[in-house]
């Protein structure tokens, strides 16, 4: 049930990132919802089905974007792992972390974009990026990681109603 | 006796009535009777709009639901009619934009157009790419050329049964051969991370200047020749650089593109092979 909401919910994000939010660059910068989405769900203590969220974005990114195949997959998964291992290491999980992953998991995925569009050859330098998509797109996503850590806590107590009441 | 006075004081009485009336006819008795009448006519008036609040009081209750159903349906058709609005002004820009590109088609009767419409963007900001709702069902084809009524706009990188992905030539990987006009000078057109257009590899000596109009040259057989790219914006010229350089503003807003035009019967000419080995980039 859980991997076939992930088809239910990442799917409509993702119409909504190529659609909407991507006719909306500030400078360059977009914001990426599903890496926030991923991110949310990967924090959230309840949930077990990070990686497969993480695969299915990936791959639905993957799909829809020319950059060289897998690079959102590898950087997706690469998020859930840090994001999985902060949930191990930090026993409780405020807002404030979602906050500082939103920053690691941006400058991560981009990262590693830039450096595989490096790779197949295109003249894409560093410090420009950085001024125009790197700086944009962090305080792009800061600014939705408000309203997705929302909805995907909502998604997460919708799943697991068991343990969310348990817990609270 | 008594019945004597008693007719005596009927026929006063009479006599007294009919000089009354003859006097009032006779309009002897207005300002008596105004004195005497205006208070009854306010008395009168007053009850009868205390009959009335009254009355509507009772009333009340009816009328409010009546009239709110009515504002509800007014309301209702307002929406109905603000929806109606916006959906014509809709399809009269895309009429206008439609018209634009039926005109840019007959002008140009050597090609054979296939209008879509832009459906979405690539989501990595690396990357100027455009998702447009015809694909191979509609015979689009890897590489084909796409364009709107001002001018080039990038060619077709990846093809589905119903969607396509168009490169822009404002993708950093993107390379077009250009001309100059009206000096003729062959140059090279790419795109940078910024969205800008960047003209290379100009000859030096050859006279080019602000306002020069660029258009696809066709070497390389990646383009149809003579598609309006833009006008020459910038030029930067040093005596020791083999080339000059210039930036180019482009004549299609990327960032408003809503219905393009794909270039169907033109077939792009793979010259990789004829390239040596070891130049190939």
């Amino acid at each position: 049930m859980t991997i076939f909401a992930a088809f239910l919910v990442l799917i409509p994000l993702l119409m909504i990132q190529m659609g909407i939010l991507s006719n909306l660059p500030l400078l360059q910068g977009y914001p990426d919802i599903i890496l926030l989405a991923i991110l949310a769900w990967s924090l959230k203590p309840e949930v077990r089905t990070a990686w497969q969220w993480g695969i299915i974005g990936g791959l639905l990114m993957t799909w829809v974007s020319a950059l060289p195949v897998g690079v959102y997959l590898l950087c997706y998964l690469l998020v859930v792992a840090i994001a999985q291992f902060i949930r191990r290491v930090v026993w409780r999980l405020p807002f404030l972390i979602m906050l500082v992953m939103t920053i690691l998991g941006t400058l991560l995925t981009y990262s590693i974009s830039l450096l595989a569009l490096q790779l197949s050859g295109r003249n894409l330098s560093f410090g420009v990026t950085f001024g125009l998509i790197f700086v944009p797109s962090v305080l792009y996503n800061l600014l939705l990681a408000v309203p997705i850590y929302a909805l995907m806590g909502e998604i997460a107590k919708w799943l697991y109603p068991v343990v969310s009441t348990y817990e609270s | 006796m008594n019945s004597t006075s008693r007719n005596l004081q009927t026929i006063v009485f009479v006599l007294i009535a009919v000089g009354m009336i003859a006097l009032a006819l006779g309009g002897y008795l207005t300002s008596v009777s105004r004195i005497l009448l205006n208070p009854l006519v306010e008395v009168q008036a007053w009850v009868y709009s205390r009959f009335q609040a009254a009355q509507d009081l009772l009333r009340a209750p009816q009328d409010m639901a009546r009239l709110q159903q009515r504002n509800l349906q007014l309301e209702a058709q307002v929406s109905q009619l603000q929806a109606q609005i916006i959906e014509l002004q809709q399809q009269l820009t895309e009429a206008r934009i439609l018209s634009a590109l039926v005109d840019f088609a007959r002008a140009n009767p050597e090609n054979r157009y296939q209008a879509a419409a832009v459906i979405g963007r690539d989501p990595s900001p690396f990357l100027r790419y455009i998702i447009i709702n015809r694909g191979s069902d509609d015979n689009i084809r890897r590489g084909m050329p796409v364009v709107t009524q001002q001018g080039l706009v990038g060619r077709i990188d990846a093809v589905t049964a119903n969607a396509a992905r168009v490169q822009l030539i404002t993708d950093s990987a993107s390379v077009v051969n250009a001309k100059i006009q009206p000096s003729g000078a062959q140059a090279v057109l790419k795109g940078q991370t910024s969205g800008d257009l960047f003209l290379d590899m100009i000859p030096q000596g050859v006279s080019v200047g602000v306002g020069d109009l660029v258009l696809t040259s066709g070497l390389g057989g990646g383009y149809p020749p003579n598609i309006v790219i833009g006008q020459i914006a910038g030029i930067r010229s040093q005596p020791q650089d083999l080339f000059q350089s210039a930036t180019v503003q482009s004549v299609v807003d990327f960032n408003q593109l809503e219905i393009v035009l794909i270039i169907v019967n033109f077939r792009p000419v793979n010259i990789e092979p004829l390239i040596p080995q070891g130049t190939q980039p």
